[in-house]
């Protein structure tokens, strides 16, 4: 095919390249696909599609009696499956005023912030990949494994428990569980420092996190932003803290902040915030009571007419349950708030005007699971 | 030596044949050994990468093929990319995409003739030595760009431009780098330059130009921190992302043979290259250069990668100051002492 | 016939060709990478010719340096790679017959004029008595050179701010 057109070379600008990144890539997490808009390495615009684990997770809650939906939150956000059921839980119970024994309580906050330290771990590892090193991913994985093991001990169960059920707990922790757990966090805290030597205090790592991805409070609380990105920029706000659910107003801990709300800040309030579960659970094993694990709940769960809305500060920030009941079995209306979800939603503004590079590690410093944000 | 390469020419001689047949008949057993040489040492590299990753990641690595400790994992990795279907994608242009990996994998290979594993042991001693690898070595960029391009892929042109980039801008420093041990010798011969390091290793005088030449080859061999062409966490795979089976097989072998050159040339050039007691000399320059290989490999394992723009600053405005200012000194110093 | 000879034609019709291919392939990145293959012909005829220094300088700054940067703009101005260049205009015939004009004219030159010149001078290890000369008896076009290429560099660099000044 003869071209007889003359192109003038000095005449062409810089155009912007469109990017697919996603839904297969490494570091979106899951089946996350963003437009990004280039100009030259610099990143103009991005633009969140989801959906692509999409499961009606909602649609299919509103059709299963009450106990049933748990096995369902379980797969929301995989990697804290103890939390979803917490707050599910939580949320049936507060809708029938149940009460929940004393034991159930302190057994639901010990694997809760075990689970909390699991997420944070997968975070850490996760994130580090985003930066280049492979090293933290292993060392994160290493202790995950101990965690799950001891769940696997707890529930039979290695990521999806279903091990909350309304109004307490269906098994009473083995044995073992008390030793085994003890003998984990004092293993996992020297573990903290070694994250430091090969993240915190790397040069390197610093110079990528740091003054990137800025999220400033009043953006923040616009976008209704929660967890640890909106205490890295700086709000002291926990639910633990804030709106104390189930027991955690007996328990001492901080609750770290950032200053400027850049990556760097999200990473050290969640580096911080592993040391701070840890004294929570030690707390809660020691002061776990002997007694009764599951209270008195009827046959068949008819909740009265009514609905609800509680909350729980879930690894990734406030996991919200809605649950309008019509006084029949099944949930009237049933909708999750998720905060990976919530979270992602501020991304188009603070990653724009950043390289790539620093694209993935403001993607990262969100920590989504995609099967929350699809839900 | 001489003397056997003597008693080759003349028994073809003696039968008539043109002095061409044993010269190309020479050279083609020379390209062969070579070639032997940095398959076998490519394929340990890998088994030793993974196992050198493995244990500063608290796990085992390879543990099964071969029985001691996966020794075969490689061979048996090779064997499957060969056998792997050729895979060009609908968009690529054909020939350009067949011909990149074959452009990366020459230059890799031209670079073995200057590298001095014993007194006798170099394929050609060249009057401009180092100068001949500096040249070869871009050719790599060219390749790279090429596979990025003809790819017909948004993430390998993104990649192959960040490679070029990169290239451009470190091989400034590196050469610089290089130039306080050529001033003190006074020669670009690698052979005279081991010779010259026979009583102190250049490493000492010139621990400047060592720091910023085995900076500026880590950034020459893509390899971490400095892997920004090919960072998966951003570009997926950079420009070989379209590559498979056995062009990507070439394209790893190259990145491996270009990390023993390079680290070939910094045991050469401060390492004293083939000296050391005792051991023989082929033995002593392959123990130097894989113990530089493992520091590339420590490196890797250990830190995160840096930015594009980070990169350029260190090269540009810490790298290239530093190395001329090694040179500068070492001028002075070769001046004043005569 | 000697090495040195089949080797000479082989490098010089691999020069030509890839020459050719420059001229005349229609993509204009097919055109950039046939470049650096002529490029890289041209220094092994230097090798041929002794001059290892001369080589090892084109290879480092013309595939090294010049292509790359050309494949470089090239690829960031995208629309041009996607394309197709019109190679040929209707002054085609015209321009051959100059070309050859001038090739003969340059062939006779060669094979009558230079065998007056002598033979070569003794190949020498160049690379010393090369940076002698140039910081001894050619120090001022040196420096001169020197000089020029600072200022286009800084003509460059302003040039490339005001550009991004405006945006």
């Amino acid at each position: 095919m003869e071209q007889t057109e003359i192109i003038e070379p000095f005449q062409e600008t810089m155009e912007e390249m469109y990017v697919n990144m996603g839904p297969q890539h490494p570091s979106t997490h899951g089946v996350l696909r963003l437009m990004l808009k280039l100009d030259g390495e610099v990143v103009t615009e991005i633009t969140p599609y989801i959906g692509y684990l999409h499961r009606c997770h909602e649609k299919i809650g509103e059709n299963r009696i009450y106990t049933q939906v748990i096995p369902y939150t379980d797969r929301l956000d995989y990697l804290a499956s103890m939390y979803n059921n917490f707050g599910y839980v939580l949320t049936v119970e507060r809708l029938m005023g149940l009460q929940v024994p004393e034991r159930a309580e302190y057994m639901r906050v010990i694997l809760a912030e075990m689970q909390r330290i699991a997420s944070h771990l997968i975070w850490m590892g996760t994130f580090g990949l985003d930066l280049g090193n492979f090293t933290i991913f292993m060392y994160c994985f290493r202790e995950r494994e101990k965690i799950l093991d001891l769940f696997e001990s707890v529930s039979g169960q290695r990521l999806n428990y279903s091990f909350y059920r309304i109004g307490g707990m269906p098994l009473d922790l083995p044995d073992s569980f008390l030793t085994d757990c003890k003998a984990f966090l004092e293993w996992f805290k020297p573990r903290l420092p070694e994250y430091d030597a090969v993240m915190t205090d790397n040069i390197i790592f610093q110079k990528r996190v740091q003054g990137i991805g800025k999220l400033d409070q009043k953006a923040a609380i616009d976008y209704a932003i929660s967890g640890p990105m909106l205490r890295g920029s700086g709000i002291k706000w926990d639910l633990r803290r804030n709106d104390p659910y189930s027991i955690y107003d007996r328990f001492e801990f901080e609750v770290p902040v950032g200053s400027t709300g850049d990556v760097w800040d999200r990473y050290m309030v969640r580096r911080l915030e592993m040391a701070e579960s840890v004294k929570i659970v030690e707390q809660a094993l020691r002061d776990l009571p002997p007694g009764e694990i599951m209270g008195k709940v009827p046959k068949k769960l008819k909740p009265p007419a009514g609905d609800i809305y509680s909350r729980v500060e879930s690894p990734r920030g406030e996991l919200g349950f809605y649950v309008a009941s019509d006084g029949s079995e099944k949930p009237y209306r049933y909708k999750v708030r998720s905060p990976a979800f919530v979270n992602l939603s501020v991304l188009p503004v603070i990653g724009a005007g950043h390289l790539v590079a620093d694209m993935v590690a403001i993607l990262g410093s969100i920590d989504i699971v995609l099967g929350e944000v699809d839900r | 030596m001489e003397k056997t390469l003597e008693r080759f020419y003349a028994a073809f001689a003696a039968l008539g044949i043109p002095w061409i047949v044993p010269q190309l008949i020479l050279m083609l057993v020379v390209a062969s050994l070579v070639i032997l040489f940095i398959s076998v040492s490519v394929m340990f590299m890998i088994w030793w990468e993974r196992k050198i990753s493995a244990h500063i990641q608290v796990r085992y690595g390879p543990m099964r093929v071969g029985g001691w400790h996966g020794w075969a994992q490689s061979l048996a990795d090779g064997i499957k990319l060969l056998i792997k279907e050729d895979v060009i994608p609908a968009g690529a242009d054909k020939l350009v995409f067949a011909l990149a990996p074959m452009v990366v994998f020459a230059a890799a290979l031209a670079a073995y003739v200057i590298i001095p594993f014993g007194p006798n042991l170099i394929v050609r001693d060249l009057n401009i030595g180092v100068l001949f690898y500096i040249s070869i070595s871009s050719l790599t960029v060219v390749g790279i760009i090429m596979a990025g391009w003809s790819s017909n892929n948004k993430y390998s042109v993104l990649g192959a431009l960040r490679s070029a980039a990169q290239a451009v801008s470190y091989e400034v420093p590196l050469v610089v780098s290089i130039l306080g041990v050529i001033m003190t010798v006074g020669s670009l011969s690698m052979i005279q330059i081991v010779e010259a390091q026979q009583r102190i290793w250049f490493v000492i005088p010139q621990f400047a130009g060592f720091l910023i030449y085995l900076t500026a080859a880590l950034a020459e061999c893509n390899r971490l921190p400095f892997d920004i062409p090919e960072a998966e966490s951003e570009l997926v795979a950079g420009f070989h992302v379209e590559y498979s089976g056995m062009r990507f097989a070439i394209f790893f072998l190259a990145e491996y043979a270009n990390m023993f050159t390079v680290a070939a040339i910094a045991t050469t050039l401060f390492l004293g290259g083939w000296h050391g007691p005792l051991l023989p000399p082929w033995l002593w320059f392959l123990i130097k250069t894989y113990f530089i290989i493992f520091v590339m490999m420590w490196l890797r394992w250990t830190l995160a990668r840096l930015r594009v723009d980070q990169l350029m600053n260190l090269g540009w405005k810490v790298l290239l100051p530093l190395a001329f200012l090694n040179m500068g000194i070492t001028g002075v110093v070769l001046v004043l002492r005569g | 016939m000697t090495v040195i000879q089949v080797v000479f034609f082989l490098v010089a019709a691999f020069t030509t060709a890839a020459a050719f291919l420059v001229v005349l392939a229609k993509n204009i990145v097919h055109c950039a990478i046939a470049l650096v293959f002529t490029f890289f012909g041209v220094a092994a005829l230097y090798v041929l010719l002794d001059a290892e220094f001369l080589a090892a300088v084109q290879v480092l700054l013309y595939v090294g340096g010049i292509t790359i940067l050309l494949l470089f703009a090239i690829m960031l101005t995208s629309r041009i790679s996607a394309r197709g260049v019109r190679v040929m205009n209707e002054q085609v015939g015209m321009s051959a017959v100059v070309v050859f004009a001038i090739f003969a004219l340059l062939a006779i030159a060669s094979l009558k004029g230079f065998a007056l010149v002598g033979s070569p001078p003794p190949a020498s290890y160049a690379t010393a008595s090369l940076g002698r000369l140039l910081l001894t008896t050619y120090v001022l076009p040196f420096e001169a050179v020197s000089i020029l290429l600072l200022a286009a560099m800084v003509g460059a660099i302003i040039l490339a701010r005001r550009e991004r000044e405006k945006d």
